[in-house]
């Protein structure tokens, strides 16, 4: 896989890979951000991962401080290929030797922690009745599919997150199976409730809050996926493993967190 | 408590410098538009450059003090009143107990900035006190306590700053001249005729302008592709392209990630004078690189003595 590196303005950078969804390419993804993350440099504000990208945002004076750029005299391009050259373990007498040895090793753990990450999936509960699944009808009668039926080929699959945005904690999960796919709402709705759950093409996500939105919703999930409480904070991240399992209304209103 | 909402502006909120690190949670990162201006007001009170400091849109806000402060006010012009007379900008006041703070009206720029001496005694949420989806109510209270350090940092600072040096820190926000940015992502997906197009001819902020982004009018553009990418990440300052062909500029409360065509992204030191800009204001975009980037941002970074 061919990794490219541009500008993203000033202030950040953005390694890619080829432009499609696919789990392959955001393990990479993850992979990159977990090297670069194990490196601390204090010049770093964020590391972003969506689908084939991850984007490094930095502090412009930071950068120009931190020792090893410096020292190096290097430009933030020059700095993102080493970052590069560093991952792929390629060149050892990289400008920044320290930094390549230091990825070397971590890459070596990260393959262990990849491997557990990989057996770890989050199980969700979610209620698919039909008061809170308010657009099931919308594929029953599109897709020539029953409720139950969807149900099930919505809790067989694992999903994988791909990235998160839109609202704070909404993590865009994939792929949805073709029997029940359906496209998003022509107009989003004013108000849909938190922990609503629904499918916009090949991708199935939560709401994390009351929002507008365009996802027709098949369910909801009584967990809270995002408070503002540090612990919940990050409940899903990318590269994580996702199944549903469906709950009754009942077992809803006892587990629901957002009352 | 210290400081009171006695009337509610349209858009009023607290910013700092923002809340970084949380973007792969899909948390904004928020943070002032205009971070010229308010980190300016912070200096001439001896603050933290990247203190909170009340965000003010028109019609603005009016406050009533309960106790005695030094604040100070930057950016734009929206005449300040103190009890019914007329305030400067860019210098430190003093506010007696009961003085009340109105803003008459919008004479230049955009947004303004109330920087009050000392620190906010209010908690923050993940290091940053920028709202984000919000904005101040009437009736809300705000404390500021000032320590000695502060004011002592105060003393120094004034020595320093002569109008001069405070009007050469003030007036390239509201200069006109072009608008700089780094071709981004999908610069190569228009074509060539929009990219003449965008280039050559000037655009206009929309009336829809808020923290989220400032919709462009003006030439429509058009890409030799279909306007669908992979969602990625965004930052502010980003030139995205619509599906309608319109303009958009991505500003401080943006999305963390978007998946229409990424064209470039402004440059920091720009950006400022574009938050600043009136509906009226003609903006042309031009081109450039990232070494004149750092330079120029570099240069202004150093007229600031670092505290944070």
């Amino acid at each position: 896989m061919n990794w490219r590196l541009a500008l993203l303005g000033d202030h950040a950078l953005v390694f890619s890979l080829e432009e499609k969804m696919s789990e392959e390419i955001i393990e990479k993804i993850m992979a990159l951000k977990k090297s670069i993350e194990t490196l601390h440099f204090d010049f770093i504000k964020e590391l972003i991962p969506s689908y084939h990208t991850l984007t490094l945002v930095y502090d412009i004076n930071l950068f120009y401080q931190n020792n090893i750029t410096v020292k190096n005299n290097q430009s933030v391009v020059e700095f993102g290929n080493d970052m590069l050259t560093a991952f792929n373990s390629a060149a050892t007498n990289s400008t920044i030797k320290n930094a390549a040895e230091k990825i070397k090793a971590n890459n070596n753990l990260i393959e262990n922690n990849s491997f557990t990450d990989r057996e770890k999936i989050i199980q969700i509960p979610v209620c698919y009745d039909e008061r809170l699944g308010i657009d099931l009808e919308n594929i029953v009668s599109r897709n020539k599919i029953s409720i139950e039926e969807i149900i099930k080929i919505h809790t067989e699959e694992t999903y994988l997150v791909y990235c998160l945005g839109f609202l704070p904690g909404f993590a865009y999960m994939g792929k949805v199976n073709a029997a029940i796919q359906i496209a998003r709402h022509a107009s989003p709705r004013k108000e849909v409730q938190a922990g609503s759950v629904g499918i916009a093409g090949m991708q199935t996500g939560i709401y994390p809050m009351n929002s507008p939105g365009g996802w027709q919703i098949i369910g909801r999930t009584p967990i809270k996926i995002f408070d503002k409480a540090p612990a919940i904070l990050g409940k899903l991240s990318a590269g994580n493993r996702i199944q549903f399992y469906p709950i009754d209304f009942a077992e809803f209103e006892k587990l629901n967190e957002y009352k | 408590m210290a400081i009171q909402i006695i009337k509610k502006g349209i858009a009023d909120t607290i910013q700092d410098i923002g809340r970084y690190g949380y973007q792969h949670l899909g948390i904004q990162a928020n943070g002032y538009l205009d971070y010229q201006s308010a980190r300016l007001a912070n200096y001439i009170l001896g603050n933290s450059v990247n203190a909170p400091v009340f965000e003010i849109h028109f019609p603005a806000s009016s406050f009533c003090f309960t106790r005695n402060y030094t604040i100070c006010i930057s950016g734009a012009n929206f005449v300040p009143l103190l009890n019914e007379k007329s305030i400067a900008i860019n210098t430190a006041i003093e506010v007696k107990q009961n003085d009340i703070l109105q803003f008459l009206k919008p004479l230049e720029g955009r947004i303004a900035y109330i920087a009050i001496q000392g620190t906010i005694k209010e908690d923050s949420w993940l290091n940053s006190h920028s709202y984000f989806a919000n904005s101040i109510q009437k009736d809300a209270q705000f404390e500021w306590e000032v320590s000695t350090e502060i004011s002592n940092q105060f003393l120094k600072n004034s020595e320093l700053l002569s109008s001069e040096i405070i009007n050469e820190m003030h007036s390239p926000i509201f200069s006109s001249g072009p608008i700089q940015f780094i071709p981004g992502p999908a610069w190569n997906d228009l074509t060539e005729a929009s990219q003449k197009l965008f280039l050559s001819t000037e655009y206009h902020i929309g009336m829809q302008a808020n923290r989220m982004g400032y919709p462009l009018k003006g030439a429509l553009l058009q890409l030799n592709k279909p306007n669908q990418y992979l969602s990625a990440a965004v930052t502010r300052g980003t030139l995205q392209l619509l599906p309608n062909g319109e303009l958009m500029v991505l500003m401080a409360d943006h999305q963390t990630i978007g998946g229409y065509a990424n064209l470039g992204q402004i440059i920091l030191v720009d950006l400022p004078r574009l938050a600043q800009a009136s509906n009226q204001t003609s903006i042309h975009f031009m081109e450039t690189t990232i070494d004149t980037a750092h330079k120029l941002y570099q240069q202004i970074e150093k007229k600031f003595i670092h505290r944070s």
